[in-house]
């Protein structure tokens, strides 16, 4: 049991980085970035090829980093030009697009047979005290992350990008231009995605393009959304309900007899549907944060 | 600042609840043998899943019993692992490090295997599977990994072997994208080229589409005279759809598990005529093959002979425990592992149940078992040779046509 | 690329495409009036597809009632979301809308994939062999859909072009604070604008499903593709979302031999992206600001 929810914890704070960097993009900077899960896909793979080919996980997990926030530009660039529902369009698409280039290139990626043999984070140690130091490694770069993003909000930078969010004409008209900014918060965004990516594959140690679909960035919205948009503090315990309520509903299945697993996918689909309308009615801001948009 | 104070505090008791937490023990007899069965009860490996599941709790309970394997009981947990790799690692790290099992058996579907196989492999336990893909063999580096069913190679050869007797000359493939699909046409490949054929085309498709046209276009266009598919049931029920559509005329040879009664119902008796379907066939006429099928047929309410899969699932419990029985109560999965062959491969005492097979062991005789699935005469992969039936789809009905022996 | 061969891609590519311009059209009558993307436009398709599955197989006489049924079975599933949820969202940012419909995309997923099982299924409809013209095929279930479809825009260019109630749709498009000032009752002009969005994505679903299979994505994987021809043609112009399908369609098929079968939808994506690129009013479309 203990084994089980150190597992959580791990998927807790995977989503929880992912979350982060989806709140600086979307609450601090108001941009609606629907392909998060691309820049999950995009670390993932980068980090676990990496590793397979012999590179040493304390260079694939920055490699990974980087390679994700490499792959923001052009979408940080879309962003100049586009009005928020063309941005959420595009973005969406890019991140299919990069779902289908890791399932068809499987010279490089093992396509959808997926790479199996991923080495696992804290390889040499054994099993039990490896996924323990795996959340103790989580739970440092979350930390970091937040310290990192703090000091941002506090910052000139935060305020400018508060003020893009809120009144980007007033910015441009003041002289700033709000091209480079933006740009540099997708590329932040994706990089905390990216190092999520790379503790996932280190962890599940099986990758597949499957796991990266878009309802893994509609997972990350609800978690923002429910904790408060533009709010830190939010953006974690929204993750950990989401969290709880994935997992909770495997055992959901325990008290219920009769629902397969494969079944349950689709409970929890349409429950995740159901809570973004109902939030979107009834309490947009979430629980901690200012109303969305 | 108070947010970092109140993380820090969260987490904090997050740890202290994790290590008060009673961890829930879940082996109860003291030196119980435990097996997991890890069988594709939902997905494209549904129509034998349950049965593979039902054969291997029925062998549990004859080793039981018969007294156990060396003195232990055997014990049976069992998850579903979908038809898919990603939820059968899910469901194998739950089975390796919740339950603590010694032994990882059932799986089908060769994603699914290859996938379970590095975990199985790190924690030094036995797998044994009815998957077909080469690759499974050049990974078994610890010689822990058992398969009970001819790999895809193997029925790429009985494929070719078939097909140069009918008088085949235009042979195309489709496969899906997995191990094993592209195993059973490029085995098929290698042994048709090997003869001096040609094959006009060759196709990969990728798995959950909606429509193949494309890809069946593609192939068509170079007029072959016979299909050889590495596919499953769906995805063979929507390219037979579409092939009827335009209209071409030609043969198909198509791997048992996706020509099966299934596919037969889903497409229907036109469609599906003439249709060659290959599968490994059991041990017919052996005695183990009747008791099972005997026992099977009562527990399941359906014939074995409709899912040799259950066949092989039965002979994987019975040959780990007279494998067991041989290595004695102290040994480790390794050490176990290292006498397979020993209770299952020539010379020896031919022996057809567990309880005759424990028996002989107790005279130190050695013993041969000869399995329900197939003479279980495992090579230095440790893959089994079963041998292939020929049947041919004709109004509706699979029809015994011929049996091929590859070497 | 012989001849027969293109020939064949450019036929499936208009199908496709006539197919394609069912939702387009209701995602740019929707985007021109409500001014967001209703991304739950593809799994009302899916929606539309299931209901005539269940309708036909629950014994109604003949096919073409049971899409009937399927149609107004989406209608109605549209007209009740705008009720429920869209409607109590103008005041709010788009983005609000365009999550509620996403959250609305997965709900009908996942009741279709409860209900009816997530395994494929198929129309029990006749299967029929091909024309075949000296290796060009023509199926005679295409040319159906194809003729199902190219009504079904007339249909509504009709609606729009020469009904009082087109004309009233057309004035709150180009300026709802006008229109509603000259007296225009927008009310009941949502609900008929949604149960005809609402309708031509049901009559889609179902076109899909005859020509292939049916499983609880389908509908969601023709999204970006409709979205992309809406964009192409130039949003609120229904013209251009139909033009704009018919492109996207052929566009896709001819890709296919360049790339492979499973790029189309990313063939599908560059062309948006060109042309949010070059020219983001698409080909029909006023100078809508984009930026």
């Amino acid at each position: 049991m203990d084994a089980y929810l150190v597992s959580i914890g791990i998927v807790v704070l995977i989503y929880a980085l992912l979350a982060i960097g989806l709140n600086l993009q979307y609450g601090e900077t108001g941009l609606i970035n629907f392909g998060h899960v691309a820049f999950f896909a995009i670390g993932a793979y980068a980090s676990a090829l990496l590793s397979l080919k012999g590179v040493p996980l304390w260079l694939s997990f920055p490699a990974a980093a980087a390679l994700a926030a490499l792959a923001a530009i052009p979408l940080g660039m879309a962003a100049l030009r586009l009005r928020e529902d063309y941005l959420a369009i595009v973005t969406l698409g890019f991140s299919e697009t990069t779902r289908l280039m890791i399932q068809q290139e499987e010279w490089l990626t093992g396509g959808v047979q997926g790479l199996p043999g991923v080495p696992a984070l804290f390889a040499s140690v054994g099993t039990g005290a490896r996924n323990l130091m795996q959340l103790a490694a989580l739970m440092v770069a979350v930390m970091l992350a937040v310290l990192a993003i703090r000091s941002l909000q506090k910052s000139a930078f935060g305020r400018l990008l508060r003020a893009i969010r809120d009144n980007e004409a007033a910015v441009a008209a003041l002289g700033k231009d709000p091209a480079g900014y933006k740009i540099q918060v997708f590329m932040l965004g994706a990089a905390l995605a990216g190092i999520a990516g790379a503790f996932y594959a280190h962890f599940v140690t099986f990758i597949t393009p499957e796991q990266f679909v878009p309802l893994v960035t509609f997972y990350v919205w609800m978690s923002i959304i429910l904790g408060g948009v533009g709010s830190l503090r939010g953006a974690l315990v929204g993750t950990m309900v989401l969290v709880v309520f994935l997992e909770g509903s495997r055992f959901l299945r325990d008290l219920v007899p009769g629902i397969a697993e494969a079944q349950m996918a689709h409970v929890r689909l349409g429950v995740v549907g159901l809570a973004l309308i109902l939030c979107m009615l009834y309490r947009p801001q979430g629980i901690f944060g200012k109303r969305v948009g | 600042m108070t947010f970092q104070r109140r993380k820090i505090l969260n987490m904090a008791v997050a740890g202290a609840a994790l290590s008060a937490a009673p961890s829930l023990v879940l082996s109860q007899s003291g030196n119980a043998f435990r097996i997991g069965a890890l069988n594709p009860i939902t997905g494209a490996g549904s129509p034998y899943g349950s049965g593979m599941q039902k054969a291997i709790q029925l062998a549990i309970e004859e080793v039981n019993a018969a007294g156990g394997a060396a003195g232990r009981k055997l014990e049976g947990f069992y998850e579903d692992d979908q038809t898919q790799p990603q939820s059968g690692v899910l469901a194998a790290k739950k089975l390796i490090e919740v339950n603590k099992v010694q032994a990882l058996i059932g799986t089908w579907a060769s994603g699914v295997t290859l996938a379970v196989m590095p975990l199985t492999d790190e924690a030094n336990l036995i797998q044994m599977n009815v998957s077909g893909a080469p690759a499974i063999s050049t990974l078994d580096k610890k010689d822990l990994v058992w398969r009970f069913q001819a790999t895809n190679d193997r029925f790429g050869a009985a494929f070719a072997e078939i097909a140069k007797k009918r008088g085949f000359k235009r042979p195309a493939t489709m496969a899906f994208n997995n191990a094993s699909g592209r195993g059973n046409t490029d085995g098929f490949k290698r042994v048709w080229e090997a003869a001096g054929g040609k094959v006009v085309s060759e196709v990969v498709y990728e798995p959950n589409r909606p429509s193949y046209r494309s890809e069946l276009q593609k192939v068509l266009a170079e007029k072959p005279d016979v299909i050889v598919m590495g596919s499953y049931l769906p995805d063979t029920t929507i390219i037979l759809r579409e092939w009827y559509q335009s209209g071409d005329k030609l043969a198909w040879i198509i791997p048992g598990w996706a020509a099966n009664p299934e596919l037969i119902k889903a497409v229907g008796p036109e469609i599906t005529q003439g249709i060659i379907s290959v599968e490994t066939v059991s041990n017919d006429g052996s005695s183990s093959n009747k008791l099972f099928s005997e026992r099977f047929q009562k527990a399941a309410g359906s014939a074995a002979s409709a899912n040799i899969y259950a066949a092989m699932c039965y002979d994987m419990v019975i040959s780990l425990a007279l494998a067991i029985e041989l290595a004695g109560d102290k040994a480790t999965p390794q050490q176990i592992s290292n006498r397979i062959r020993d209770v299952s491969n020539p010379p020896g005492t031919a022996v057809s149940s567990f309880a005759q097979g424990k028996q002989l062991i107790a005279s130190k005789q050695k013993i041969n078992y000869e399995g329900a699935s197939s003479k279980l005469d495992f090579d230095a992969s440790g893959d089994a040779k079963p041998d292939f039936g020929v049947y041919v789809i004709e109004a509706g009905q699979l029809v015994r046509r011929d049996t091929i022996s590859i070497s | 690329m012989s001849f027969q061969l293109v020939v064949n891609l450019l036929t499936n590519g208009i199908v496709e495409g006539l197919v394609i311009a069912l939702p387009a059209l209701a995602l740019t009558l929707v985007m021109g009036i409500c001014k967001f993307p209703n991304a739950s436009a593809g799994d009302t398709m899916t929606l539309g597809a299931y209901a005539a599955l269940v309708l036909h197989a629950g014994g109604l006489p003949m096919f073409f009632v049971a899409v009937l049924g399927a149609m107004m079975v989406s209608a109605l599933v549209s007209w009740a979301a705008y009720r429920l949820i869209f409607s109590r969202l103008t005041q709010a940012p788009m983005v609000a809308s365009l999550l509620a419909a996403i959250g609305l995309a997965f709900v009908l997923r996942s009741v279709l994939a409860l209900s009816v099982g997530p395994e494929a299924r198929t129309f029990k409809l006749p299967l029929v062999r091909a024309w075949n013209f000296d290796g060009i095929r023509l199926l005679p279930t295409d040319l159906m859909i194809a003729a199902v479809a190219i009504t079904a825009v007339i249909a509504v260019f009709c609606l729009l072009g020469l009904t009082d109630v087109g004309r009233k749709l057309r004035a709150v498009a180009d300026n709802p604070d006008l229109a509603r000032l000259s007296g225009i009752r927008s009310r009941r002009l949502m609900w008929l604008l949604w149960a005809v969005a609402g309708a031509l994505a049901g009559l889609g679903g179902v076109l899909i499903g005859v020509k292939g299979v049916l499983t609880p994505e389908i509908g969601w994987e023709f999204v970006l593709p409709a979205f992309a021809a809406v964009i192409l043609g130039g949003i609120g112009s229904p013209v251009g979302a139909v033009v704009g399908a018919v492109v996207m369609g052929i566009a896709q098929e001819l890709s296919v031999p360049l790339v492979g079968p499973s790029y189309k939808l990313v063939a599908a994506f560059a062309v948006m992206v060109m042309v949010l690129l070059f020219r983001p009013a698409g080909l029909f479309g006023t100078i809508e600001k984009v930026r």
